[in-house]
């Protein structure tokens, strides 16, 4: 993991904005794809993308910052044995749920516990999200169960809809802040830890004086 | 007694050496001339003059010096002196029309004075004048002896015709040497073709036996393990002899040899590394001092993998990792170089890098992968019956438009294993996954989800059934740029690969919605689902095999036919054996019932004649006549 954070480190260099790896989490039919192609695009599958809709680039401004999102649209729980691979390298992930499924919320908290194996705590900025508030008569997850649930992981919690775009861009924004202040973070840890950082650059050097 | 001392050749590198030397020469741009170069100026010197220096004998004939005053100039152009002897014997080699001016030199016999012109001598380098200086001392002190001493008959050529021979040429004369020469190149060449038809008769005959049963691959697979264990074994010997020195030049011959049974292909490679070397010089020349750095860097790097190439693959990809990230924190810290630009040159040097390890990285002997490939290629073949209906596949093969996608998805997914790159395999997959989201935009007629995104995938994998599969994502994963398989639209879609490969591995009953029974019964082919369901598959067949189960559909009904004539011509064999039965029967029974009386005669025979009484009243029968007249 050591090394991915190097890769993207480099890869995120003072001027250009910051790149994120956002994977998108969930059961079948919950709406990930749609939440992306609304945040993305700003739209609601009326308008076609030039090639499918499973990767997308988005820029995003948090106050004076910016950073890029990469999102990382996963196939569904049938895949959910091989699906450890999308996680590597991914900063932030949006655990997304039906309010109208009890059986996807229940999913989502098996994801997470997937999540939770995968990944050291902190690692990674989850956000879990209560998709299709448009649907609102039919709900099986209310508002304060999902809150409660997200509160006691720690994650971040929105109910949205992509459908009538409320809540989506929001959603996304404070991923965005949350994953910009950790950068910062960290940024001050690796500073502070600079000797570190010059002992692990010593070994290749050497190797090279003595290829002479 | 003739006295020698000789220089080894210092050009020669240490064996093993990079083969990139050529490159470094291409980007420093040598003011001096190449030793190609000089080697081929040495024909200049008038050669006929110099051949028959030998011819002349006794004192030594001006014409001798004054080849060798021309030929002086000329060789000082060259900067490595130890050079002379070994183009010298590559010009005699390929068949040049006459000897170079160091030959001529050690033919002249012994009587050839050269203190006559000394200046002249003074000007000729290296190996040459080394030879003329012996020569003169040997003349004046003859009593001095220095370095090896040799016998001069061993000088001689030794086909005894009377020249002098040179070591460079095995010890023959530049006459001699190109005959011997020849004929050995005539018959390696032939050895060489006897070889390679051998391979691939032997490979056609492991092909067919793969095909022609499951049982004979197994024996082609431990074929393999064999062959791979020798190839260990060999590659050990010859590092053994490496190290040791005395056998240091033999080694080298026998790497050569073993190099040499597919001469074609090792040509061709050396000519993609040279002009990818050109390409990635040429692209490091528009960033001036950092692009020599980086030139630099690249080298040393890869001279250390090849110290390396006996350690775990594990480790080699942790130093190529580590030499990726060095070079692009260096540039872009130290060169100032913007990070758009250093992706950029981190894609040349992966190009550059990789196309020079990719012999020794991609799938090597110390890994399992070979394996790990045999086994999903067997994997998928007995998946062949898998529906895109099971796998719920949102693509409809019945659109023309849709089946040409398909098509194309397959075919370049195929086609990454070609590439040496992992960038340029990346990029296969890449297009493979475009080709497959429009696919499904065209069936669906809205934009593809990641949902319908990998069960498709999966299904152009097992379609296609790319070769060296489990190879390829190995070696991607294990030498590409980190950052482009954990980020961005390729590193996507080659995650989305794996996923793939993952599930087909792991994939089971359920996975498809199947009984357990179903699964079982398809997977050992006693059944396929479209076997059942004849028409139901037949839409989504290519021509090809729709007329083969057309034609099935005909023999069995032939079949039937023919069982039919069968049965009915042995019933009418029976009916015919019946036949002949039912008439002898009946034909005894006639007999039986009748049977044949003849009465006996009720008078005797005499009795007849007697009984014609009247015979004696006939009148006399007519007698012939005869008339005069």
């Amino acid at each position: 993991m050591a090394q991915v954070d190097r890769a993207l480190r480099h890869g995120a260099a003072p001027d250009p904005p910051c790149v994120f790896k956002l994977v998108l989490l969930g059961s079948d039919s919950v709406g990930k794809s749609s939440l992306a192609l609304r945040y993305v695009k700003d739209d609601f599958r009326s308008m076609l993308p030039t090639v499918g809709c499973a990767f997308f680039t988005k820029m995003v401004h948090v106050g004076g910052a910016s950073l890029k999102f990469e999102i990382w649209d996963m196939a569904g729980q049938k895949y959910h044995s091989v699906c450890r691979l999308y996680f590597r390298g991914a900063s932030s992930v949006l655990l997304v749920y039906d309010i109208t499924s009890k059986g996807s919320f229940l999913r989502a908290q098996q994801w997470l516990r997937d999540l939770e194996a995968e990944f050291l705590p902190g690692e990674v900025v989850v956000m879990l999200i209560g998709n299709k508030t448009d649907l609102d008569k039919e709900r099986q997850v209310t508002f304060e169960e999902g809150k409660e649930f997200a509160e006691s992981r720690r994650l971040l919690f929105a109910e949205a809809s992509a459908k009538l775009n409320h809540q989506v861009t929001e959603a996304f924004t404070a991923e965005a802040r949350e994953l910009l202040q950790r950068e910062e973070e960290r940024v001050d840890q690796t500073q502070r830890g600079t000797p570190r950082v010059t002992l692990n650059e010593g070994p290749p050097r050497q190797a090279k004086c003595c290829a002479r | 007694m003739v006295v020698v001392t000789g220089r080894e050749p210092d050009s020669r590198r240490p064996a093993g050496a990079m083969s990139s030397s050529d490159a470094e020469d291409d980007f420093l741009e040598p003011a001096t001339p190449t030793a190609t170069q000089a080697g081929h100026a040495l024909p200049l010197v008038p050669q006929e003059r110099c051949a028959e220096l030998p011819a002349l004998g006794g004192p030594a004939a001006p014409g001798a010096c004054a080849g060798r005053v021309q030929g002086g100039p000329v060789l000082r152009h060259r900067s490595p002196a130890g050079a002379a002897g070994e183009h010298a014997a590559a010009e005699g080699g390929e068949g040049a029309p006459g000897v170079s001016g160091a030959h001529a030199l050690l033919q002249r016999p012994p009587g050839a004075d050269c203190g006559d012109c000394p200046a002249a001598c003074s000007a000729a380098e290296g190996p040459l004048r080394q030879a003329q200086v012996v020569n003169r001392e040997k003349m004046s002190l003859k009593s001095e002896r220095r370095g090896i001493h040799v016998d001069q008959s061993e000088l001689l050529c030794k086909k005894g015709c009377g020249y002098y021979g040179n070591s460079a040429w095995q010890g023959f004369c530049s006459k001699c040497w190109r005959e011997e020469y020849h004929k050995a190149r005539q018959k390696q060449i032939q050895e060489d073709w006897e070889l390679a038809e051998r391979l691939q008769r032997e490979e056609e005959e492991a092909f067919a036996s793969s095909q022609s049963s499951q049982g004979a691959q197994s024996l082609t697979f431990s074929k393999f393990e064999e062959k791979k264990t020798n190839e260990k074994t060999r590659k050990v010997t010859t590092v053994k002899k490496f190290f040791s020195a005395s056998s240091r030049v033999g080694s080298k011959k026998e790497i050569q040899e073993a190099k040499a049974p597919s001469p074609s292909i090792n040509r061709q490679t050396s000519i993609e590394t040279d002009r990818v070397s050109k390409e990635f010089i040429e692209f490091l020349k528009t960033y001036h001092k950092i692009g020599q750095e980086i030139y630099k860097q690249t080298k040393m790097f890869l001279e250390a993998m090849h110290y390396k190439r006996e350690l775990s693959i594990e480790e080699q990809s942790e130093f190529t990792q580590d030499f990726y990230q060095n070079v692009a924190e260096r540039t872009q810290t130290r060169g100032k170089v913007p990070p758009e630009r250093v992706e950029k040159i981190m894609d040349q040097i992966e190009k550059y890098i990789m196309t020079r390890l990719y012999k020794h990285v991609f799938c090597p002997e110390t890994t399992d992968d070979e394996k790990k490939d045999l086994a999903i290629q067997k994997r998928i073949r007995a998946l062949h019956w898998v529906t895109p209906q099971m796998l719920c596949v949102p693509v409809n093969e019945e659109i023309p438009e849709v089946s040409d996608m398909v098509v194309k998805a397959i075919t370049d997914i195929i086609e990454m294993d070609s590439k040496r790159v992992p960038r340029d395999k990346l990029a296969c997959i890449t297009k493979c996954s475009k080709h497959i989201f429009n696919a499904i935009k065209i069936t669906k007629n809205e934009p593809a989800s990641a949902d319908d995104f990998l069960p498709t995938l999966i299904y152009i994998v097992l379609k296609g059934n790319p070769p060296r599969l489990q190879s390829n994502i190995q070696y991607i994963t294990r030498f590409c740029n980190p950052s482009r398989l954990m980020t961005g639209e390729d590193g996507y879609y080659f995650t989305n690969l794996c996923c793939a490969v993952a599930f087909i591995e792991k994939l089971d009953a359920q996975s498809l919605n199947l009984s357990q029974e179903d699964f079982d019964r398809y997977m050992s082919g006693q059944t396929s689902p479209r076997k059942q369901e004849p028409e139901a598959w037949a839409p989504d067949a290519c021509l090809g095999v729709k007329q083969m189960y057309k034609n099935l559909d005909l023999l069995s009904q032939l079949n039937e036919r023919q069982e039919r004539i069968m049965s009915e011509a042995k019933k009418l064999e029976k009916d015919l054996i019946d036949w002949t039965d039912g008439v002898t029967r009946e034909v005894q029974d006639i007999v039986e019932r009748y049977p044949l009386e003849i009465p006996p005669p009720d008078q005797p025979f005499a009795a007849i004649d007697s009984e014609n009484v009247e015979n004696d009243k006939l009148p006399p029968p007519l007698q012939p006549q005869v008339y005069a007249g």
